[in-house]
């Protein structure tokens, strides 16, 4: 299977903006009027919290303002919501419109095909939907030329001499995908990471969906037929993004770029970051990833907040290696604070040591665009925040670093980064390069077993688990005071919403946690929700080649056990801890 | 349009006239939207020199450019008189970075004289012609060419 990605950006360098309409600037569109409806009854909400915001100010009672606020919050989310829908069009025309493409091209080419289309009422945005069309029409005319074969090679397969193409569209996990099934003859594995097979040339399919912000898997056997989905955001102007810092100055890292984050604490710089020749790579899971510094890519200098005085000074350690503290102290303060060696922690959102160990860690995002993977290093890793995309002026397109300026909550101005125009500014060499280097001169000398990566974590003292990396959304550390307790369940405010946290021991034979200062959080996603599991450090992850033993430790929400680094490690099922916390949501 | 007007009419032309060092210039009031000190700059790494940052403006992104940078003067110093005169070109806001706002000269078209070819350090494209005021010349900017990317 190939999976692309790339950030929403058209290849003119600018992002794909419904805002910048000025070539059809006098487009209209169908809008329902109860939509209308909504937007109004809004609009009046908004001025009535408004009033009450105005009034709570001036009377100074804190209590009338955060209510008010919290109203605006709700009011915004709503409106954006609704306005968003305004835009939203049916994909049925779209649809539509392959029926005389495919019947028109079978006759040209001697074959006899059935085409089936599901999902017509299925909506996408206005600019989305107008530019999948070609790409869409491509893929299904591929299907035509190339995919389905003519009655008498599929007969002699024993296939039905009429050839099927199933076209369906439908919405999962907050994005729409539109599959492409045919029941023909099939690709070679090899055809498809060429992205060309029988003459059928991909790469610019592939560049079009990517440059909406899409993604374009193909499964294919040879000789059985071909899928090929296309996973597309519901619209372009907002994308969630990883907010990071350089200097004085925040850059946005559009979550579909985003692999995960990684702090190295300076204890472990030595072991973990080495050089190739002048390129610092970091060593994940036993891969070597090319490293980048974004203040070095960008000119600025790095910035590190002296705790002590509150103040940001000028960070003057050139090399990565360089940044060994000599100071005994500092190491230690680093060791203790850090959980060793965690992946994927997100810096901890409500206490006040957000900041701190930022200049006792290098702070990593490992990013990933079209065939480029590699670690980019910033000063500091702030939330993740949706955010409005605003094309930049024209004087600023050759700037090709950004794909795009967003608003701060405080109104100030950040940059987009465009991940992959940054690794082809530092001269990375893509994934498949190196992989094609490795496995020329792994190739020869054994086969490795496949291994799973999993997160591995603490209940009590010495009850270990894990749980596979890929069912893991984040990991936080919140202030156990932060926790609300509402009739049996626990919960925490958390990005705007509400998490619901569990423990172990509310399923499995295991000790409860002991309340500390700080609770380390797990978030899984289980179908359209997130459950929070509160856990104990040190969290961590390993690669492993997977021997459950099933039967010594068989119980709810476990489902089996194994030996991992030396200790009898329990597996979690996430499906059915869920289940047991949350029967209703499954 | 606002040229075509310039160069028809023989009325009242007011011009909004600015210091960037010691010149003095000039913009036709018709051609400027707003007058700012919004110094909220976020700096754009590996942008031309004379691109100061983008700023906010209700919303939109606006870029800023260091006027006397663009002109081949020295880059405005900072300064608590600086101010952004925002104008608009090709469907967008651009923001001109200057040194300090001066008085609005009402001047006829036919006032305007040509500029010479080089005044001081300053390209003459960029000069649409000069003003003479009782106690200094006015530089009248040509903004299609200073807007030029």
């Amino acid at each position: 299977m190939t999976q692309t990605n790339a950030m929403a950006q058209t290849s003119n360098g600018t992002i794909n903006e419904p805002e910048d309409t000025s070539d059809k600037g006098n487009a209209s569109i169908r809008v329902h009027v109860r939509l209308l409806d909504t937007l109004m009854t809004l609009a009046g909400e908004l001025v009535l919290s408004r009033n009450q915001l105005l009034q709570g100010v001036a009377s100074g009672n804190v209590r009338a303002t955060e209510v008010s606020s919290q109203r605006i919050d709700m009011i915004t989310s709503a409106l954006q919501e609704t306005i968003m829908r305004t835009r939203m069009q049916p994909m049925a025309d779209m649809l539509n419109k392959l029926n005389p493409v495919v019947m028109d091209l079978s006759q040209q080419v001697g074959k006899s095909i059935a085409l089936v289309i599901e999902g017509n009422e299925v909506e996408l945005d206005k600019t989305i939907l107008e530019s999948i069309h070609d790409p869409v029409t491509q893929l299904v005319r591929n299907c035509v030329d190339h995919g389905i074969e003519t009655p008498g090679e599929r007969e002699s397969t024993g296939k039905k001499a009429m050839g099927n193409i199933r076209v369906r569209a439908f919405h999962d996990a907050g994005q729409v995908n539109i599959l492409i099934s045919d029941d023909g003859n099939g690709l070679d594995p090899l055809e498809i990471t060429g992205a060309s097979g029988q003459g059928v040339d991909m790469t610019g399919v592939v560049a079009h969906i990517e440059s909406l912000g899409g993604i374009l898997e193909i499964d294919s056997q040879k000789g059985v037929g071909t899928d090929i989905t296309i996973k597309l955001p519901l619209t372009l102007a907002i994308i969630p993004s990883q907010i990071t810092c350089v200097g004085r100055e925040r850059y946005a890292v559009p979550q579909v770029n985003l692999d995960e984050l990684l702090r190295i604490p300076l204890d472990q710089v030595k072991e973990r970051i080495e050089k190739v020749g002048d390129a610092d790579v970091v060593r994940l899971r036993g891969e070597l990833l090319p490293l980048l510094d974004l203040s070095q890519m960008l000119g600025i200098e790095k910035r590190y907040v002296d705790l002590t005085k509150g103040t940001a000074l000028p960070d003057r350690r050139k090399n990565i290696a360089d940044r060994r503290s000599k100071r005994h102290s500092l190491d230690r303060e680093a060791a203790i604070e850090m959980v060793p060696d965690s992946v994927s922690k997100m810096p901890d959102r409500a206490s006040k040591d957000r900041r701190s160990g930022t200049r006792n860690a290098i702070n990593i995002a490992v990013v990933s665009a079209g065939a480029y993977t590699y670690g980019l290093i910033v000063d500091q890793l702030q939330d993740s925040e949706e955010i409005v995309v605003k094309p930049m002026g024209r004087h600023l397109k050759r700037s090709t670093a950004f794909a795009g300026a967003t608003i701060m909550g405080d109104g100030k101005v950040a940059l987009i980064l465009d991940i992959a125009n940054l690794a082809q500014m530092a001269g990375l060499s893509t994934m498949p390069e190196v992989k094609q280097l490795t496995t020329a001169s792994e190739a020869s000398v054994h086969h490795e077993e496949p291994k799973t990566a999993l997160l591995t974590f603490k209940n009590s003292e010495n009850e270990y688990f894990a749980v596979p990396l890929d069912s893991v959304e984040r990991i936080e550390r919140i202030q156990t005071a932060a926790i609300e307790q509402i009739g049996e369940r626990k919960v925490v405010q958390y990005r705007g919403g509400t998490l619901s946290l569990c423990q172990l021991s509310q399923a499995a034979d295991v000790k409860p946690l002991t309340p500390k200062e700080h609770q380390e959080i797990v978030v899984f996603k289980v179908r359209d929700r997130e459950l929070g599991l509160m856990v104990n450090p040190p969290v961590d992850t390993i690669a492993v080649c997977l021997k459950i033993d099933k039967k010594t430790f068989c119980q709810p929400a476990i489902k089996g056990s194994m030996i991992i680094n030396d200790h009898t490690t329990l597996m979690i099922d996430v499906l059915e801890l869920a289940s047991v916390i949350h029967p209703e949501w499954v | 349009m606002t040229e075509n007007t310039m160069e028809t009419s023989s009325a009242d032309n007011a011009f909004s006239t600015f210091h960037l060092g010691t010149s003095l210039f000039g913009i036709n009031i018709l051609e400027i939207q707003e007058i700012n000190k919004n110094f909220e700059i976020t700096q754009v790494p590996h942008a031309s020199d004379y691109i100061k940052g983008i700023i906010n403006l209700r919303g939109q992104i606006v870029t800023i450019i260091d006027l006397g940078r663009k002109l081949g003067l020295n880059p405005v110093q900072k300064n608590k008189d600086n101010k952004n005169i925002i104008v608009h070109s090709e469907n967008e806001h651009i923001g001109l970075l200057v040194d300090a706002i001066h008085d609005v000269v009402h001047a006829k078209i036919h006032d305007i004289e040509t500029a010479p070819s080089n005044i001081g350090e300053i390209k003459g494209k960029y000069l649409q012609g000069v003003l003479k005021n009782k106690k200094q010349l006015i530089g009248i900017l040509n903004m299609t060419e200073i807007l030029k990317d």
